[in-house]
């Protein structure tokens, strides 16, 4: 039986900037949180000022003031990848208890432009305390951000459950060819990006290695997106002109925050986070038409369809290499093409939540505002995993059209 | 000849007993005295019980790699050392440590095993701070 919260509130709309990918002129993350804000509400019709709970990782007051918003509800939470499916969560419960009537959840990262404005204006908290474990007890080894941490997952895996490097690489070719399907994904073809197009099994086998046993194929692209959603309540929902995606399940969890206290590198908290949506839901992963799965590695699509009940423990990777996920398959996974080869800021939790709503609400060939293409499938229920940090974080979505 | 990679900033009274301890060349590990477990990374609470009674005591310098990855790409002084071993290392005692694994070949990852005895050591960093690797035996 659904939980009290189960279809509470719901998505109403989702749209991105101006600009996502690798843009010309260098955007700062202000630039793609006001693009995407001023999309999603022409997209909707809800004003800006109809906003009243702000929902992002880390800058929400930032936010709120430049739209000039006295918001009802302020919600930071920036742990990783994730904060954005865990906003959800949070405005799920806030909605439903009345606090809130509409409620914005919002992205903007500058992952390509950082580079060509030396760092400035990237919205992510840099540095850190020279006290917390890591910068005493990781730091000092050469570990240069999450590819050097994710590859020991890998090793892990292949050593517990007799996988192999090249059994997740068919998550990067079989993510490659949704891409290939989607103008806006970075790496939709040749013509537009030399790295773009399909690959093989053997491209990624064969790409420079980043973090052993990780090639740069097996790795998440680093890109400028801007993304924002949002969620009323259903009186208000069923008013508007967009059709709204029923938030059924939503669960959060964590496991750890430096990778050293991970205990089982073959598992993550998605498996707890994914039990508490499924609940709230009254469903389970065997009514699943699709899936959105985090993807900021192979590894970790790979695990994380493992704890989501997707495939047994060992197995995640064959829905991938068995073609299921694959375009035409029983069950679409990652259908904007990925972090791998779509879009990947950095957070890439907003990125699903934007695909899954384009899919469900049938707008992901033209989303009847701005006319953005893709690739639309059947889907009418979708799972949507947000993993932060190193592994450490998740948030689990269950998505419903009606 | 001068140690270039990162140096760990110390003086956090959390972890300063390990740091003074191992400018000494002398591996200590952190123990619950209710729950008689050890944990890592330094904690003012035990994570198994939650008793904030900790003691320090000797470790073996003994443990077991539980699994690894060769890193390719690097910055700072570790960029001259490419490709180098990372490992995450079960202690004899409990818990796990994270180290640039020494002894063994980062061109061949084929011929590292997961499960194999390593042993800890010291590399003096600075005048004060000497920081542990660990070794397979």
């Amino acid at each position: 039986m659904p939980g009290e919260l189960s279809r509470a509130a719901a998505i109403v709309g989702a749209a991105e900037a101006d600009w996502i990918g690798y843009p010309a002129e260098p955007k700062t993350a202000l630039q793609l949180h006001m693009s995407a804000i001023k999309n999603v509400s022409k997209q909707t019709g809800i004003p800006i000022s109809a906003i009243d709970g702000i929902f992002t990782a880390g800058w929400s007051s930032q936010i709120a003031e430049h739209l000039g918003l006295h918001p009802a509800y302020i919600d930071t939470t920036s742990v990783g990848g994730c904060s954005f499916e865990m906003h959800v969560h949070h405005a799920l419960a806030a909605i439903h208890a009345g606090i809130v009537n509409v409620a914005l959840v919002t992205h903007g990262e500058n992952g390509w432009s950082a580079r060509a404005t030396k760092g400035r204006g990237t919205g992510r908290a840099r540095g850190g305390d020279p006290w917390d474990a890591g910068s005493q007890f990781s730091n000092p080894y050469g570990v240069s951000g999450a590819p050097s941490n994710y590859s020991h997952a890998l090793t892990r895996h292949n050593h517990r459950y007799g996988t192999t490097p090249e059994d997740f690489a068919h998550i990067a070719v079989v993510t490659r060819q949704w891409a290939t399907l989607n103008p806006r994904a970075v790496m939709f073809s040749k013509e537009t990006n030399p790295a773009g197009g399909p690959i093989t099994v053997e491209d990624v086998n064969n790409a420079r290695i980043v973090s052993w046993p990780l090639t740069l194929l097996h790795c998440c692209l680093v890109t400028d997106y801007g993304g924002a959603i949002l969620i009323t309540s259903p009186e208000i929902a069923k008013s508007l002109k967009t059709k709204p995606i029923w938030i059924a399940g939503a669960g959060e969890n964590m496991s750890h925050s430096n990778m050293l206290e991970m205990e089982d590198f073959t598992a993550t908290s998605a498996a707890a986070s994914a039990a508490a949506a499924y609940k709230m839901a009254g469903m389970g992963p065997e009514d699943m038409e699709m899936a959105m799965i985090y993807d900021s590695f192979t590894v970790t699509a790979g695990i994380t369809a493992e704890m989501l009940g997707l495939a047994p423990r060992g197995e995640g990777f064959t829905l991938w290499k068995d073609g299921h996920a694959a375009p035409g398959g029983r069950l679409p996974i990652n259908t904007n093409g990925g972090g791998l080869s779509f879009n990947h800021s950095g957070m890439y939790g907003m990125q699903l939540l934007v695909e899954a709503y384009r899919q469900l609400s049938g707008t992901a060939e033209d989303d009847g505002y701005s006319g953005l293409p893709g690739k639309q499938t059947s889907a009418r229920s979708c799972v949507v995993n947000g993993t932060g940090g190193s592994l450490s974080t998740t948030g689990t979505l269950v998505l419903v059209a009606d | 000849m001068p140690y270039t990679k990162p140096i760990p900033e110390t003086g956090d009274p959390l972890t300063q007993p390990f740091w003074d301890a191992a400018k000494q060349d002398k591996f200590v590990l952190p123990r619950c005295t209710d729950c008689n477990r050890v944990h890592w990374a330094p904690r003012w609470i035990c994570p198994h019980c939650h008793s904030t009674n900790i003691e320090w005591v000797d470790g073996s310098g003994d443990g077991y790699i539980h699994t690894f990855a060769v890193q390719h790409r690097a910055f700072g002084g570790w960029a001259d050392e490419t490709p180098f071993v990372t490992a995450y290392i079960d202690l004899a005692e409990g818990d796990r440590m994270f180290t640039v694994l020494r002894g063994v070949d980062a061109t061949k990852p084929e011929t590292i095993k997961i499960g194999a005895p390593v042993k800890l050591e010291f590399e003096t960093a600075s005048e004060d701070v000497h920081i542990p690797f660990w070794r397979v035996v």
